[in-house]
């Protein structure tokens, strides 16, 4: 059927679609064939009463449509037969009935026939044929109207010969022909209902456009008006008919085909090649959705409707980076107020934590609420705080988060809230858990990108002489404490790298500190004992620093052989530099 | 499936990652891709990749007692097929430059009106969007599906002036780039993206693919981006540890680690016949710490230890850094011999071992000429033990189903360490070296194409020119024709 051979995947291509192909002639309620002029009534012979093998049944004028009390009768040829368990035999039957001997004229010839068999045949032939019954005179054709009166003979019959290939199959695949009576006559009244209703359908589209136009009812003289409830009552029809078509032909009418709101938007489908990679298996009210996206980002048009639009492809794939800028233009076009996206996006975030275009998103609306809030620094603080309370909630369901930290770090350059607040979530993310690398990232942003005492533009490797003294030996210790905590934990080793690198101190003054979780290096067995392999290898440093070259080489080389083994080439090459420098 | 070989190392079943890729290749992936439908030329690339890996044009001589009855096998990707796969990328160039990621992106062809193609800007917003990360995948597609017959050509069709100049519309003014260019309501232009050191990396990889040496003024001139600012800006997002983020207040990242210093390489990697670790200047005499940056990359390995199976079921919860990122009990326990069987990789300090970062990390070194560096032997095994999946394919964590993005770096990084039997993998272009040789002839086509479409071209503006001089005065039609480019 054209409904199964459509593409699976675009099925909305046209709103409406078209009725179905006739599924068999011989079943449409048509016009009775043209045969000729009635009998004269009058000459009628009286109709037989019971049913004779030899006598051909009467068929009523619109055989097609016969009412199922005609299957009964029997055939011409043969004992009498069970009446027709399906419409498709139903059709042959009455085929056959109304060709009195027909079917053996067909088998054996006409000479085969008995004589009144004969003439029985000839008279219904010309009977049926008005080209062939002008030739006769009018004697003829008198005689031969008696004849199939008193023989009652059929004289309307269906054209062709039914044959099996007609009927179709349905949505199922299987073949209408093999309907049962009843079954047929409820798929044909279906067939109705849904005509009925595309119908109503279009009246509806046809006043609802009238209305737009302010055009005047041609009766009325009245402004035509679409009253409140058609367009419910539209949506109420849409679903029949989905359901219907669903029914009957196995086609789904998508959720935005289904509304009236999006009638005046005619979808694109996508348009793919047979030969493509990576196609990806989706289900059709996706496509469906993109296809209606395609057609208003081209239209270029921002509405609430389009909003929604967006809303419900994120629901389905909030990847889409399309989306989301499209989104963006939705709002900034209709001036909605961001802090209402925002708090959507609240949502929606929390529901997608490893999606990063949300983080984007938020950028975008931040870079563009800021400046209308940045002269009022109580609206500005109470932005930052909602923020921040934002950030806590979604961080505490994934603490790593790198979208989220990105965000936050941008945030704080931007609102500059540099300050305690800041520090003070940050330092209980990291009391909360002291191998949380990207809580120290942040820390070391906070207290080394800080304007108030930090010179602009210093990369974050560079030493910055504008970092008082106090923050300096404040994150030292800070970094120190952490440390003891867990000291295999790099995250705090790493801090006080780049801390001291930032105050411009030499690594030679933490030594003390990184002995303490060294001893007995070099000695046998037990006696040498390593509490952190990364005080190990910044004592290296401090070694090669202070020019300790046998020293340095003795504890990359215990690294490289005992106490991180895994790394031995970073150990060894580690090595080779000390001899490129020393 | 990884069979132990004889002296106990396990070895790669090509024919069964070979049979994962070829289901991708064949059949629709499942839904759970649906969040990369955006991104279709990347996953296009993993598939083509992957098989290019699998597949190298002169295999090793097989072992001569297994394979020497079998006949040649067909190539798994026929002409006919390369050729009309050819075609469905290019489908995806936008008429404005660069490549649009997905189809549902691609708009019929007069919905490009708006644009000025002689200006390469558009006079309105435009249809359509292309993606910079979808370029570059297309190119490396293009190069990928050529052989060597033609391998000339592959780049023809490719709209080099544009998509170049296009490219010079995604930096940013502090010399980043962004992945998309939008024009929002009351907002002018805007570079969509995000601070992404991956955007970087992608332009300073399509800027050596189509650009080439050409000299101001000849044909196929376009102006180049900001490639000092570029260079200033990936230098100064070095962070306090050494590693590398999408800006210096983030947290370093091993994937832009690996883009910060394939970008500076890039920039001056000679176009002919060089290797992905060549002496860059811009790499070597630019990072500010070098060490410190080798140290934090070195710092991503780490010993993976098999969780422990006869626990109480009641600690089982499933947070991935309990199964994935074990921690000795004491230090003393790394130093035990059993425990250097595998060496896991991870993308942050404190994070889980992941598949895919063998690959950023991996190729991150072999970028900087340091492979040395790399446990070869734990992490062959970590990845052919841990990583691999029964059907084929890498995972992204021990255990998981195989994905196209971890199956494809799962083999890249195998390549990248020699693995036998795989081609030999350009760790800076992220494809097998016989493609970038691929890519150089392409180029080399396009840019012949260039010189001789503008020699024609001049034959039309001198009869234009001609017409113009006997008329008195412009038409108003031709200036819009020309948009003043005569």
């Amino acid at each position: 059927m054209l409904a199964l051979s459509r593409c699976v995947a675009f099925p909305f291509r046209s709103p409406i679609q078209p009725p179905s192909p006739l599924e068999n002639p011989h079943h449409r309620p048509s016009k009775p064939t043209k045969a000729t002029t009635m009998p004269p009534k009058g000459k009628a012979a009286p109709k037989p009463k019971g049913t004779e093998a030899t006598k051909p049944p009467s068929v009523s004028t619109s055989a097609p449509v016969a009412p199922p009390s005609t299957t009964t009768t029997t055939t011409t040829t043969s004992a009498p037969s069970p009446g027709p368990s399906t419409v498709s035999e139903r059709s042959q039957q009455r085929f056959d009935e109304s060709r009195p001997y027909e079917a053996a004229r067909e088998k054996s010839g006409l000479s085969s026939l008995a004589p009144a068999e004969q003439v029985a045949w000839i008279s219904s032939q010309l009977a049926r044929s008005s080209a062939a019954r002008a030739r006769l005179g009018p004697k003829a054709q008198r005689e031969l109207w008696r004849h199939v009166n008193e023989a009652s003979l059929p004289i309307r019959a269906p054209k062709t010969k039914p044959s099996s290939g007609s009927w179709g199959k349905d949505r199922a695949g299987q073949y209408i022909g093999g309907y049962t009576a009843a079954r047929f006559d409820d798929r044909a009244a279906k067939r109705i209902s849904l005509t009925a209703l595309e119908i109503a359908s279009r009246a509806f589209k046809h006043t609802r456009e009238r209305a737009r136009k302010g055009l005047l009812d041609p009766l009325s003289r009245e402004p035509v008006v679409l009253a409140e409830n058609e367009t419910d009552q539209e949506k109420n029809r849409r679903r029949q008919m989905a359901a219907l078509r669903r029914e009957l032909y196995g086609q789904t009418m998508g959720q935005f085909e289904q509304d009236p709101e999006w009638d005046d938007v005619v979808p694109i489908p996508q348009d793919e090649p047979e030969m493509a990679l990576a196609a990806i298996a989706y289900p059709a009210s996706y496509a469906e959705a993109i296809s209606y996206l395609r057609a208003v980002m081209q239209k270029k048009e921002y509405s609430p409707r389009c909003l929604r639009l967006t809303e419900h492809i994120i629901s389905m794939n909030p990847a889409h980076y399309t989306v989301w800028l499209y989104r963006a233009s939705n709002i900034f076009a209709m001036k909605l107020p961001i802090p209402d996206e925002i708090e959507w996006l609240n949502g929606v975030a929390l529901e997608h934590l490893k999606n990063y275009q949300i983080w984007h998103h938020r950028h975008l609306l931040v870079d563009n609420y800021y400046p209308s809030i940045a002269d009022d620094a109580e609206k500005v603080s109470q932005f930052a705080a909602s923020e921040r309370a934002f950030l806590a909630a979604i961080l505490a369901q994934d603490t790593k988060n790198y979208h989220v930290w990105s965000y936050r770090s941008y945030l704080v350059g931007k609102l500059g809230t540099w300050g305690a607040d800041e520090l003070a979530a940050i330092e209980a993310m990291i009391a909360d858990d002291v191998r949380n690398n990207s809580a120290w990232s942040h820390r070391f942003f906070l207290v080394f990108s800080n304007p108030a005492h930090t010179t602009p533009g210093t990369a974050a490797t560079d030493p910055d002489p504008a970092v008082p003294r106090d923050i300096v030996d404040r994150e030292v210790q800070y970094a120190m404490d952490k440390t003891y905590l867990a000291p295999q934990n790099q995250s705090p080793w790493n801090y006080l790298r780049g801390v001291l690198a930032k105050g411009g101190r030499r690594l030679a003054s933490v030594e003390p500190f990184a002995a303490e979780f060294v001893a007995g290096l070099g000695e046998v067995d037990e006696a040498e004992l390593v509490r952190s392999t990364h005080a190990l290898d910044l004592l290296a440093e401090i070694y090669a620093e202070k020019g300790e070259r046998e020293k340095a080489d003795l504890a990359l080389r215990r690294l490289a052989e005992k106490w991180d083994r895994i790394r031995v080439g970073y150990w060894e090459w580690r090595r080779k530099c000390l001899d490129v420098a020393g | 499936m990884a069979a132990e070989a004889a002296g106990g190392e396990p070895s790669l079943d090509i024919e069964r990652h070979l049979k994962y890729w070829k289901m991708c290749l064949r059949s629709p992936l499942p839904h759970a891709y649906l969040s990369n439908e955006g991104n279709r030329m990347a996953l296009a690339y993993f598939i083509i990749n992957s098989i290019s890996i699998l597949t190298p044009s002169s295999p090793p001589p097989p072992s001569s007692d297994t394979a020497a009855d079998k006949p040649p096998t067909p190539p798994l990707i026929g002409p006919e097929e390369r050729r009309a796969l050819r075609q469905w990328v290019l489908s995806h160039q936008h008429a404005a430059g660069g490549f649009c990621g997905t189809s549902s992106l691609i708009f019929p062809l007069r919905d490009y009106e708006e644009w000025d193609f002689e200006a390469g800007a558009p006079t309105q917003e435009h249809s359509g969007l292309a993606n910079i990360a979808a370029t570059l995948f297309a190119l490396q597609l293009l190069a990928l599906l050529a052989d060597d017959e033609t391998a000339d050509s592959a780049f023809s069709g490719v709209d080099r002036v544009r998509t170049l100049r296009w490219l010079r519309r995604l930096q940013r003014d502090d010399g980043s780039f962004g992945e998309v260019l939008r024009l929002l309501p009351g907002r002018g232009w805007f570079i969509g993206g995000g601070y992404d050191m991956r955007y970087c990396y992608i332009a300073t990889a399509v800027r050596w693919m189509l650009r080439g040496h050409v000299k101001a003024g000849e044909p196929g001139w376009v102006d180049d981006f900001d490639t000092a600012g570029l260079a200033r800006y990936i230098l100064t997002s070095q962070t306090y540890d050494g590693g590398f983020a999408g800006s210096s207040q983030d947290e370093p990242h091993a994937g832009y680690a690996y883009c910060a210093i394939g970008a500076l390489s890039l920039l001056d990697r000679p176009l002919e016949n060089s290797k992905a670790s060549h002496p860059s200047a811009i790499l070597h005499s630019g990072i500010r710490d070098m060490p410190r940056l080798i140290h934090w990359l070195a710092s991503r390995q780490f010993v993976y230890l098999e969780p422990d199976t006869s626990a109480d079921d009641d600690d089982d919860d499933d947070d991935d850094d309990a199964v994935n990122f074990l921690l000795p009990k004491t230090l003393s326990d790394l130093s035990l011999d059993e425990n250097l069987h595998y060496a896991g990789f991870n993308g942050r300090c404190n994070k889980v071992a992941d598949t895919c970062y063998c690959w950023w990390v991996g190729g991150a070194l072999a970028n900087l000429g340091r492979e040395e560096l790399l446990p070869r032997g734990p992490s062959r095994r970590f990845l052919l033990e841990k990583m691999q999946h029964r059907i084929g394919g890498f995972g992204k964590y021990p255990g998981s189903p195989p994905d196209l993005y971890h199956a494809c770096f799962g083999l890249a990084i195998l390549a990248v360490m020699g693995e036998p039997g795989l081609s030999p993998f350009d760790s800076s272009l992220a494809v097998p070296v016989e493609t970038v040789r691929r890519i150089e002839r392409a180029r080399r086509g396009l840019l012949k194409n260039a010189s001789e479409e503008r020699k024609a071209g001049t034959l039309g503006r001198e009869l234009v020119n001609m017409g113009l001089a006997l008329s008195e005065k412009t038409p108003e039609w031709l200036v819009g024709v020309t948009g003043g480019a005569w």
